[in-house]
């Protein structure tokens, strides 16, 4: 295992040059300049100063290798937009609310989408699982930015039993952290009832009712537990994804996170940002998977021993 | 089977579940009784005290002077230090004294009396070099103020701006000591212009001639605009910032009018999203609604005495590509054509005036300046618009419109495309991205476009910085025209210190572009507005047409 983890970890080296190397080149290939912000023209001698103070009028390996560098001593330079901030102050600052939200929105996603999918495989083809897969089908069709809206608007504007915007106090954090957990919520949910259903047909199963354990036993110990890898495997990328942020629903409750800066970065060419937050999304998901991989061999020995 | 060990999940399910229909059906129900809840009770409008929350839709991307370029980072420049002028009220808004208290002009001389009582935070008096240190600050290569161009009307500054620093190269400390700014003592600055600019000290009044401290630029670098480090001088401090999420100013007790300041405590939220922005004023969690609102709304939201709305000095408009399209009847035909009023009461609808000549109403001297430019009106005259088509001899029927993706260009484009159909015209919308955009829009223009969005939001209050756009070489002039009598016009309105003379000359200029007799390289379509949601206890809100909000003014309560 821990040669398994090492090996691991020395991939995702070349993996994040990789990463910077291809967001460089696609930053340049989208063209546009992070001086350029309205239909003013900005007079040649400015913008020659700009491109000087932060390096862009160097060429291409320069300015790539200084990315590089940059990543390499963790520090990601100034940002080309907000003229005061430096991107590692932006990281910081941001990165964490985006991961308070995102990991909340995946517990929250797994403490209901898990129970909700073994209800309803259990009870298949009756109301509860109607109703459950209903819900489920529901929530995963419906688009976050029109669930945050209704959301603001019946408890927020309507009720007043929470605030319409911020990440300050317990009650901001109740509808943001709704809306971001439902899509994957209802995720986890048809997922565990599909895998779930097909586990209960199983012939091992079939082998312990009729050696009439206890139906709770059955389910608890050899139902669930194979039934639950896809949505482990599942939930590794997710949980990356939602740790970084979410630009809508970010943008929406006004949630100072990474997220949106991720989408006006890139919007405004502040290069620097851009790579500052990709390369943090890249390690990020990296290592999600690589704890999804370890998890998945505590849950099904059988693929343990091929790995190491 | 088993009893469901499982109920409580689907119980908060079910909650959820049941939460959303009710919230999508009262949405459906009640959106059009949206109430105007604001906290405290209406008083009088000299209150003294309060906290004022507003919504403002973006994080301030510089709280320094020289670099600051958004309106929300000028409005917290503004508010938290002293400008060298204020404007007046409109229509003139001619200068006021700020930190200079008097100013002589004489020819390219400008002096600047600064007043001798004004503190910054840090307990310093703010001197006359504190303004030279910073101009030349913002002025330097170094520092890569996109508004250092706002300083080439001095003499030595362009230059200087324009040098390449490096160790090897002494010519910018050279440049440096050329530039036509001194300080001959402790509160008078000095300036030298490159030639007589009538307007110069009403320029004064933009933030990035605001100075800054010296001292706390030296210790902290960049981060000089952060809380605890900012030092500033003016009316409120920047006392909290909590970045992408919260501004909070508190009243500054040394400001040197603090009296006449009625508020203790601003805070600003960022609200990026209009529609919530929206829906937070409606709960009352803000007392003014910065930020804005989907458009869809607003037919409703000015049916409400929160709505407050505010003219500005700037301009949409098209321009035409005159190589594109050669003859002036067909231009003129296409200006005729356009639908002002339907576009302004049906697509932007915040109560935009539609534009009938290029100088904006709310410039000083308009109804001077526009007086000869009667010619386009603000519904469509088809009836003139077919004469002047019947009289182009090769008309271009295949017209390309670029315009770049933002909301709102496309359905106004589409609405002009329907009116410019009944001239015969075949017109192709090329809705671009930004950077695709500015590199078809030149100048000069790729030759495939003959119409392009374009717009204006004055610097300065005076129509030379709306009338310079479309002199020959402007860097902004995208329509391929270019008049050496119209350039004439202008550098002599330059050196014309007599306001009623320049605004003839500016007349003269205006009819050149959009009158009966005019070029018609461009056709204008609306003058902007500024509007806003603020709850009936705030009193003295204000706008003046540089989009300069002085929360000096305002009370609640």
């Amino acid at each position: 295992m821990l040669k398994f983890v090492v090996r691991r970890v020395l991939w995702t080296i070349p993996i994040i040059l990789l990463v910077i190397f291809m967001t460089f080149w696609m930053m340049r290939a989208i063209k546009g300049s992070p001086f350029r912000k309205s239909e003013r023209a900005v007079p040649a001698a400015v913008l020659a100063n700009l491109n000087r103070k932060f390096g862009l009028d160097k060429p291409w390996y320069v300015q790539y290798g200084k990315y590089v560098e940059n990543v390499a001593t963790f520090d990601l330079g100034p940002s080309l937009v907000l003229r005061n901030q430096d991107v590692n102050d932006i990281v910081k600052q941001h990165f964490p609310v985006s991961a308070q939200l995102g990991g909340l929105a995946m517990l929250l996603a797994i403490v209901v989408g898990v129970p909700l999918g073994i209800l309803s495989a259990l009870r298949a083809n009756r109301v509860t699982d109607y109703i459950a897969m209903l819900f489920a089908n529901l929530g995963f069709a419906v688009p976050s930015f029109l669930v945050a809206t209704l959301l603001i608007y019946e408890f927020a504007a309507q009720l007043r039993w929470f605030p319409t915007n911020g990440w300050t106090s317990a009650d901001t954090k109740v509808l943001p952290v709704i809306t971001l957990s439902l899509g994957p919520l209802t995720y986890f949910a048809r997922i565990v009832r599909g895998q779930m259903l097909e586990t209960l047909q199983q012939d091992y199963v079939r082998t312990a009712k009729a050696k009439g354990l206890r139906w709770k036993r059955i389910v608890v110990v050899h139902v669930l537990r194979n039934s639950l890898i896809p949505a482990v495997t599942a939930a590794g990328p997710l949980l990356g994804f939602l740790v970084t942020g979410s630009f809508i629903v970010e943008n929406i409750f006004a949630i100072p996170g990474i997220g949106r800066y991720y989408v006006t970065s890139v919007q405004g060419r502040d290069y620097s940002t851009v790579m500052g937050i990709t390369v943090l999304l890249a390690i990020l998901i990296i290592v999600a998977n690589m704890i999804v991989d370890i998890l998945y061999g505590f849950l099904d020995p059988r693929t343990r021993d091929a790995r190491t | 089977m088993r009893k469901p060990r499982f109920a409580w999940p689907l119980g908060l399910v079910a909650v959820l579940f049941l939460a959303l229909v009710a919230a999508g059906c009262g949405g459906g129900g009640s959106s059009g009784s949206s109430s105007t809840t604001t906290t405290g009770t209406s008083g009088n409008a000299n209150a003294s005290g309060g906290t004022l929350r507003m919504a403002i839709g973006s994080e301030p991307p510089s709280l320094d002077p020289g670099l600051a370029t958004d309106t929300t980072s000028a409005f917290v420049v503004l508010n938290t230090n002293i400008p060298i002028v204020y404007l007046g009220p409109a229509p003139d808004l001619k200068a006021e004294p700020g930190l200079a208290q008097s100013w002589d002009v004489t020819g390219k001389d400008v002096t600047l009396h600064l007043r001798k009582d004004v503190k910054w935070t840090d307990g310093t008096p703010v001197t006359a070099n504190d303004v030279v240190y910073s101009w030349l600050r913002t002025i330097s290569p170094q520092l890569g103020a996109d508004y250092a161009y706002q300083f080439y009307g001095i003499q030595g500054a362009q230059e200087y701006n324009a040098c390449k620093p490096s160790a090897a190269n002494q010519q910018c400390d050279t440049m440096k000591s050329k530039v036509g700014i001194t300080a001959p003592d402790k509160y008078t600055v000095k300036i030298t212009l490159t030639s007589p600019q009538a307007w110069f000290v009403q320029q004064l009044s933009h933030t990035s001639f605001i100075p800054v401290n010296k001292a706390a630029v030296d210790k902290w670098g960049d981060k000089w605009t952060e809380p605890g480090h900012i030092v500033t001088d003016g009316p409120f401090m920047l006392k909290q910032w909590k970045h992408d999420a919260s501004l909070t100013l508190v009243k500054n007790p040394d400001y040197v009018e603090a009296s006449s300041v009625k508020l203790d405590t601003v805070k600003l939220n960022i609200i990026t999203d209009g529609s919530t922005a929206e829906q937070t004023f409606n709960s009352g969690g803000v007392d003014v609604n910065e930020t804005g609102w989907p458009p869809s709304d607003t037919p409703q939201i000015k049916n409400t005495p929160a709505y407050q709305q505010f003219p500005s000095l700037g301009i949409y408009y098209y321009g035409f590509n005159i190589k594109a399209i050669p003859d002036v009847n067909q231009r003129k035909a296409m200006a005729l054509a356009i639908d002002r009023k339907t576009i302004v009461d049906h697509i932007t609808q915040t109560g935009q005036v539609p534009a009938t000549a290029f100088t904006p109403e709310g410039i000083p001297g308009a109804s001077t300046i526009n007086s000869e430019s009667n010619f386009l009106k603000p519904t469509a005259d088809m009836t003139l618009a077919q004469q002047y088509m019947n009289k182009v001899s090769s008309p271009v029927k295949n017209v390309n419109l670029i315009f770049n993706n933002a909301p709102g260009h496309k359905e106004i484009a589409i609405a002009i495309q329907a009116q410019w159909k009944k001239l015969g015209l075949n017109v192709t919308l090329k809705q671009q991205d930004w950077p695709q955009f500015l590199k078809f829009l030149g100048p000069p223009p790729d030759p495939s476009v003959s119409v392009y969005r374009n717009g204006w939001i004055a610097d300065f209050p005076d129509d030379f910085n709306f009338l310079s756009i479309f002199q020959c070489g402007s860097g902004n002039n995208n329509t391929n025209w270019c008049n050496k009598k119209y350039d004439d016009l202008l550098k002599q309105a330059t050196a014309e210190q007599d306001q009623a003379k320049r605004y003839d000359l500016y007349k003269q200029a205006e009819a050149m572009l959009t009158s009966k007799g005019g070029d018609m390289p461009i056709a204008p379509i609306y003058w902007y507005t500024f509007a806003y949601q603020v709850a009936p206890n705030v009193h003295g809100w204000n706008t003046n047409p540089m989009d300069e909000i002085d929360l000096r003014k305002v009370s609640i309560g």
